[in-house]
């Protein structure tokens, strides 16, 4: 087992990081900040249109990022991807998440297609998904299916060639600027819920969806780049009648649950996820370098050094957890508890570094954007928040134990386990 | 206009369907100051705010079956 990287991964690194130097012009960088503000506008934006698409600088970016071939690296090339592997895609991608661009498929949908779809479905999707003209909003919970997702009601009925859906959807992230939804719906009352639930995916403006803002703790004021996981303001989505073709459908009726949690676990998957913690610490351990507080280096300081250095020792167990995680999944292992397990430790140790750097900061780190005092812009008070976001979404730290406890150690069920007690 | 099931208060439901504004590809946007809904056996109701849809969501027979005063 070697746990270095090996001198070609080395110089792809190399050469990611000098592309970065080169190419990171103020003009991107007020597009990248834009972009952001604009997804994380919440009510204001209300109203207007066309927003988070790209603007020239990013789309140049994206257009030369691509031809270095470092989009889309560990999809096939007859869909748009390079065929490579899993390590060049974390080291392609954690360098880009530092400086806030996004190149990885986390949290996309892309591996549900890839492993479910049709082929028209793989060959419409992926390739738009990897340049960045397609995006889905992940329609799963409701206001009574959430932890408890094979609750969901949304319903869609068969009508000759078509499904037929009514319904609703909360904290959809992004609704607001997706192409696409991926949507989870109930298409058979009569059997066991887990056995009556289908995925479909259609066009943001198909005929009877309405959108409502629902803004979180991230949108006033408004997040800086990089301390969000996704975009901070949320939606409610409403179905009126929807009809969409029958080849919205994706992997079959009545399997979306199975599709569905695989998806969702491989969409785990990447550096950008992980980044997004280990970024906190990164950014303190620069800030205390860098900087002097009320005429003193915090960093002299022996309390703060040693919990940057604990904190430091956690941030690096994220990042092997993510690495392991890559290498199961490019061997073609069974991938099934690791996610989950680097889905609680990731977030939980973005609470305790953010709490850790309130206590440093005293006041000075709860100064948000905006502030006329505020350092880096309020990041280290925007992270505070965003740590509480990361727990919750893409399944819950208490979610993410519960299939650790199955399918990592073997033990019962929640519903046997209560069973088996009364 | 109609009154929310759980608190009694009036509810627009026209003005928490018209649209505002749309999304950046192209679903209609409505004005979230404007209340909520729940499809519920069928039917929408129609909610004041999340709060009292929470309630409705954990008890519904309850507030159907004695109507707010
Ligand atoms: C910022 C943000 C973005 C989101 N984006 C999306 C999105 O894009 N698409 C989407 O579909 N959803 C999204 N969600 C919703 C998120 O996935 C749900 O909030 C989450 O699954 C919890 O569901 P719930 O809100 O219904 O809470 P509940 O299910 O009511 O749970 C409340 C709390 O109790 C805990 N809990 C519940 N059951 C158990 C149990 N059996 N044992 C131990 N603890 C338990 C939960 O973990 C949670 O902490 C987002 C949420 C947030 C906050
Ligand atoms: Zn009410």
């Amino acid at each position: 087992m070697n746990f270095g990287f090996s001198p070609e991964q080395e110089a792809l690194r190399k050469e990611v990081l000098a592309f970065i130097k080169e190419n990171l012009t103020p003009g991107v960088i007020a597009e990248v900040e834009g972009e952001e503000q604009e997804v994380s506008a919440g009510e204001e934006s209300a109203g207007r249109k066309g927003l988070a698409r790209r603007g020239p600088h990013l789309s140049e970016l994206y257009r030369r990022i691509g031809a270095r071939g470092w989009l889309g690296i560990t999809y096939p090339k007859e869909y748009g991807g390079q065929g490579g592997d899993r390590i060049s895609q974390y080291i392609v991608e954690e360098e880009f998440a530092r400086v806030g661009i996004r190149v990885g498929l986390v949290g996309s949908g892309a591996p549900a297609i890839l492993a479910a779809g049709t082929e028209e479905q793989k060959r419409d999707f992926i390739p738009r998904l990897i340049s960045g003209e397609y995006s889905f909003a992940l329609g799963f919970t409701e206001p009574h299916a959430g932890a408890d997702l094979a609750n969901l009601r949304c319903r869609a009925v068969r009508d000759g060639d078509e499904y037929v859906i009514n319904g609703q959807k909360i904290y959809t992230t992004a609704a607001h600027v997706a192409t696409h939804i991926y949507l989870m719906a109930r298409t058979n009352t009569e059997v066991p819920k887990h056995d009556g639930i289908s995925i479909f995916i259609f066009p943001m403006d198909t005929a009877g969806i309405t959108v409502r803002p629902l803004v979180t703790i991230q949108n006033n004021p408004k997040a800086p780049v990089g301390t969000t996981y996704g975009a901070a303001r949320t939606n409610e989505v409403f179905f009126d009648n929807v009809r969409v073709p029958k080849s919205a459908l994706l992997g079959g009726e009545n399997k979306g649950w199975r599709v569905g949690s695989t998806g969702l676990n491989l969409d785990r998957v990447g550096a950008s996820r992980y980044l997004i913690s280990v970024r906190r610490d990164e950014d303190i351990v620069n800030w205390l370098k860098e900087n002097r507080h009320e005429g003193n280096s915090l960093g002299d300081d022996p309390a703060i050094r040693d919990k940057i250095a604990e904190m430091w020792i956690e941030a690096q167990v994220c990042r092997l957890m993510t690495m392991r995680s890559m290498s199961i999944v490019e061997r073609g292992g069974n991938f099934t508890y690791e996610g989950s397990a680097e889905k609680v430790w990731a977030p939980e140790h973005g609470t305790r570094i953010t709490e850790a750097i309130t206590q440093m900061l005293g006041p000075y780190g709860q100064l948000m954007n905006g502030s006329p005092r505020t350092i880096e812009k309020g990041i280290f008070g925007h992270n505070v928040l965003g740590s509480f976001q990361s727990g919750i979404n893409h399944g819950s730290v208490q979610i993410m134990r519960d299939q650790v406890a199955r399918r990592g150690l073997g033990l019962p069920s929640q519903r046997k386990a209560q069973g088996a007690r009364k | 206009m109609t009154m929310c099931p759980v608190c009694g208060r009036a509810v627009d439901e026209a003005a928490a369907k018209v649209q505002t504004g749309q999304t950046a590809h192209g679903a209609k946007e409505v004005d979230p100051k404007q209340g909520t809904r729940q499809f519920h056996d069928g039917k929408w109701y129609y909610f004041d705010s999340l709060g009292c849809r929470s309630k409705f969501t954990a008890r519904p027979d309850e507030f159907l079956k004695k109507p707010a005063q």
